[in-house]
């Protein structure tokens, strides 16, 4: 038994290990291909793919996350008299927390999934072997253009998300509900600080890379056959979502204490 | 004894891919076991033996798309077995790989997949200069034309010839073919046969192909080496195999059971399947 529990453990530590070399190797890889201009048309494209394609899934997302929020929360704050308030919690939620983690988490799930099952398939069928082959580096031509696709256009995602979260509450508080729209607005514009914003958009930058690094690296490591992809993908879904999770409370409380040695009167106010 | 080294050393001075005491384990499975093999420039080296013997584990060894668990490969006198995958893709780009499957990329056309190493490796910036090449690698593989096409679009044989136009796309000094003719109709991997002499003869270039298919390995062979379990069991030219004496050898080429094998295979399950037939378990 403590034999099998040895393996098991150095059989993880290989794979964490593994895991740990890809991404340094993306890094350090991506770093370089910055400067290099034949990686652009390969960044375009996938921005197209990444990025452009899953505008409207994400607008969606943002716009549903608002409405519900609004129609969970105004009739608590309406038995108090203060539904005019509103807006600053639909919006400080939605830019802070909900409009980042279900951007991301949408996209885990459109764009992780595609970029496991594709790589992963090019993997089975030798198509990274025959990269290599040519002498081509598969992750600079595979792995890099996705990487930084993601990592530049997810923070672009998350503000349409977090526009249509905010029209969203709007539509439902506003037109829906009937709350003064005057209020509305004014209590938003003074409860909803642009480090609020800021920190929604700057979470991106880290989702999109663990999303993106995660996918690739479920692809490059796929066991072969149909099974092999498909089990990549649930497993670059679940591991892209629980780092998204894990990153957004990580994040939060780094926000946090950068806010409260920035502005440590402004919690006490 | 002594014969044999000095020919051993000859054969390593002419040797442009050289392997010594290659041995590869995948967790307990040695797959192959203390292989040497020097391979001659010019000449075509057919690699035979049973499917699963280690003969696509040896040749991705050849271009180090596999590291060894243990020996030494060589291209033109450098150790490359342990050089880093950076400095692997300045030497890579002297091969060629035609895969079992053709390894296409599906998202790109013909004309791009050939395009692909010569853009990443050439330094040419005109679009005609690059198309220009890729009609002259197609027309070599007999394909001018179909540089529009994607690969769902093209039958096996056509996708074999596109994997080869691309091989050759970077001028490469040793093209290594992991069962070219696999798949094909009889017509069609004879067309493969004689494209990869033409590259031989008409360009020189050293080819090692990996194959079951003994048509094709009598007709394009220097060269041919038999691998059973992770060994090199026989080596010689196409006549020396032809009329070697070990029986496995025998029973390969000739593509036949031993008596032993054939009697256990047909006995086997039979049997069981007298006793019990699908109705019974029904019931």
């Amino acid at each position: 038994m403590i034999e099998a529990m040895g393996a098991a453990t150095v059989e993880q530590l290989g794979k964490i290990g593994r895991f740990g070399r890809f991404v340094w190797q993306t890094m350090l890889v991506s770093a370089r291909s910055c400067l290099v201009p034949g990686t652009y048309p390969l960044i375009w494209t996938q921005m197209n793919i990444i990025g452009v394609r899953s505008v409207p899934v994400i607008m969606i997302t943002g716009a549903f996350v608002g409405m519900t929020l609004a129609v969970q929360t105004y009739d608590q704050l309406a038995s108090f008299g203060i539904e005019e308030r509103l807006g600053v919690l639909i919006n400080v939620s939605v830019v802070k927390e909900l409009g980042p983690v279900l951007a991301a988490v949408m996209l885990a799930g459109r764009v992780g999934g595609a970029l496991t099952a594709e790589l992963g398939t090019m993997n089975v069928t030798e198509q990274i072997d025959a990269v290599k082959s040519m002498g081509t580096d598969p992750v600079q031509y595979l792995v890099v253009p996705r990487v930084l696709s993601c990592l530049l256009l997810t923070p672009l995602i998350i503000i349409y998300a977090d526009l249509m979260g905010v029209l969203g509450g709007y539509f439902v508080s506003v037109i829906l509900k009937g709350v003064n729209s005057q209020p509305y607005w004014s209590f938003s514009a003074s409860g909803v600080e642009l480090w609020d914003v800021s920190i929604g958009v700057i979470k991106g930058f880290f989702f999109g890379t663990a999303i993106a690094v995660i996918s690739c690296y479920k692809g490059f490591t796929c066991k072969e056959g149909a099974h092999g992809v498909g089990q990549a993908c649930t497993e670059a879904f679940v591991a892209g979502f629980i780092s998204i999770l894990a990153l957004n409370l990580a994040l939060a409380m780094v926000f946090k204490g950068i806010y409260y040695m920035l502005w440590p009167l402004k919690s006490l106010i | 004894m002594k014969k044999n080294t000095e020919k051993n050393a000859a054969n390593a001075a002419d040797g442009v891919v050289v392997i010594k005491n290659l041995t590869k384990k995948f967790g307990n499975n040695i797959v192959l076991d203390d292989v040497s093999l020097v391979i001659e420039k010019g000449k075509t080296t057919v690699v035979i033996g049973p499917s699963g013997c280690g003969k696509t584990v040896l040749i991705k060894h050849l271009i180090v798309l596999l590291r060894p668990s243990s020996g030494e490969v060589y291209f033109k006198k450098r150790r490359i077995d342990n050089l880093s995958e950076y400095e692997l893709n300045r030497i890579r780009t002297h091969y060629g790989f035609l895969f079992q499957s053709g390894a296409l990329f599906d998202s790109l056309s013909v004309a791009e997949n050939i395009m692909f190493p010569i853009r990443q490796h050439y330094k040419i910036t005109k679009r005609s200069g690059v198309e220009e090449l890729v009609k002259i690698k197609l027309m070599m593989v007999g394909l001018d034309g179909f540089q529009h096409y994607y690969p769902a679009n093209l039958s096996g044989g056509q996708r074999k010839r596109v994997a080869l136009a691309r091989a050759i796309a970077l001028n490469p000094e040793v093209v290594l073919y992991d069962e070219p003719t696999t798949g094909l109709d009889p017509i069609r991997a004879d067309v493969i046969n004689e494209l990869i002499l033409k590259l031989q003869r008409g360009l020189g270039l050293t080819s090692v192909v990996v194959t079951h298919d003994m048509t094709s390995a009598y007709k394009i062979a220097d060269r041919i080496i038999m691998l059973h379990d992770g060994k090199i069991i026989a080596d010689g030219n196409p006549e020396h195999i032809r009329n070697h004496p070990n029986p496995v050898v025998q029973q390969f080429i000739n593509g036949r059971l031993s008596e032993e094998d054939l009697a256990v295979l047909r006995r086997s399950g039979v049997d069981l399947q007298t006793r019990l037939t699908p109705r019974d378990s029904e019931q």
